[in-house]
């Protein structure tokens, strides 16, 4: 009695405080048959989720990817939605280049940027929270108060009405996320680095995102039409199958597209 | 306005809103219950995403939720409900409809599923309330990489 009532408590305190495994899933489903009601949406990966991946592979120049200018704000809603999500993604790549000035200087100019479309007050305590933990480079707290960021930015969007705005600026951290992404694989192509570009579901969501922008002139913004473009052309580069192969002039081709549109967002404006 | 029609229009709010806060109140609450259900994984130095998905479902119901993950990171999606005594699960499958985690765990109202993609592209995890006192179960999702 002695020996099992202490083999019995341990017992019971593991079965109180080990999860237990889950309950036995199907080894396959048919996703054919779930209602589009009851698919929801991809969440966009943030930049640092495919950086993360190519600091496995290898030990990329962060530092060069780092822009000088973080591009012209033309007071152009669209064009400032856009140059926002570029900036935000800026910032990921700071913190990947141990940027601590940057990085405060991107934190700035994300609350400058909320202030033209209206949202500064959802982004002052984040932008506070960049500087403090780049001070500090506690990196890892910065990429978390990033991701805030634009989840802020576009949950304050969204509150006001701007869902196609709010979508905009995903797509510019997509997009400049992107271009640095392909930027690092030309330079030090491999398979698994050019794999990371394979986002069918991504592209179909910004696209489907685009097509049912409502208000006409928005859907006619100059940069909107390019995106849209530059998403279809994108498409085809990308490998139908996961784990196809994705060459190094493919990777170019991307690289070239989305610095092209980084740029038209960045400087030209809309 | 008369009289009559603002204390109509005062009750027709005030029902509106007890009707409108607890969907809200309910995915709240879930959300900080998947928040919870990913720190452990945190002090394994996983970084948990601040965006999430969320919503209700009733008993059996199953919803999907479309994820990119890249090949080179492990996940680790954790699911939580504000609804006491519900049982509800979380696993992974690719594009083709394979289950691909690695490992899965389910413990009252949180649950856990981690894959490590072998390779880049979109996969699925599916939510299923296995078990709930209520009509609807409030859920949400949260996941973290490294």
């Amino acid at each position: 009695m002695r020996k099992t009532f202490p083999l019995l408590l341990t017992v019971l305190v593991l079965a109180a405080t080990t999860p237990c495994r889950a309950q036995d899933a199907p080894a396959s489903i048919d996703l054919s048959k779930f209602p589009a009601a009851e698919v929801e949406d991809i969440v966009v990966p943030v930049p640092s989720e495919v950086f993360l991946v190519l600091d496995k592979l290898g030990t990329p120049n962060w530092r060069a990817e780092v822009r000088k200018s973080l591009g012209k704000n033309t007071g152009n809603r669209p064009q400032v939605a856009l140059l926002l999500g570029t900036v935000i993604a800026e910032g990921f790549i700071a913190v990947e280049a141990e940027d601590a000035e940057k990085v405060k200087e991107i934190g700035r100019e994300v609350l400058a940027l909320a202030g033209v479309i209206n949202v500064r007050k959802a982004v002052i305590a984040r932008s506070k929270s960049i500087t403090e933990k780049a001070e500090a480079k506690n990196w890892k707290a910065v990429r978390v108060e990033f991701d805030g960021a634009l989840q802020d930015v576009r949950g304050a969007m969204e509150e006001l009405g701007d869902y196609d705005l709010a979508q905009l600026v995903s797509m510019g951290g997509w997009i400049r996320g992107t271009e640095v992404l392909t930027s690092i694989v030309s330079k030090n192509y491999s398979q698994d680095g050019a794999e990371l570009l394979h986002q069918p579901e991504l592209l179909d969501y910004f696209t489907r995102k685009l097509d049912a922008i409502k208000n006409t002139r928005l859907g006619k913004d100059e940069l909107v039409v390019r995106i849209r473009k530059m998403l279809a052309a994108i498409k085809p580069l990308i490998g139908k199958e996961d784990g196809s192969k994705i060459s190094i002039d493919q990777v170019k081709k991307i690289n070239a597209m989305t610095s092209e549109t980084v740029g038209a967002i960045t400087s030209k404006g809309a | 306005m008369n009289e009559f029609v603002k204390k109509s229009l005062s009750t027709l709010l005030a029902v509106l809103a007890i009707a409108i806060v607890p969907a809200h109140a309910m995915v709240d609450d879930a959300l900080s219950f998947a928040h919870e259900a990913a720190q452990p994984y945190v002090k394994k130095g996983f970084t948990v995403r601040e965006d999430a998905w969320g919503g209700d479902l009733g008993v059996k119901d199953q919803q999907a939720v479309t994820a990119q993950l890249f090949k080179g990171n492990e996940y680790w999606f954790c699911l939580g409900t504000d609804v006491r005594n519900a049982v509800i699960t979380v696993h992974i499958y690719d594009a083709q409809g394979k289950l691909v985690e690695t490992e899965s765990w389910q413990k009252g109202r949180f649950a856990g599923a981690r894959v490590t993609p072998t390779k880049t592209g979109t996969y699925y995890a599916i939510i299923t309330v296995e078990k709930s006192p209520e009509e609807r179960t409030g859920w949400a999702v949260v996941y973290a990489y490294k």
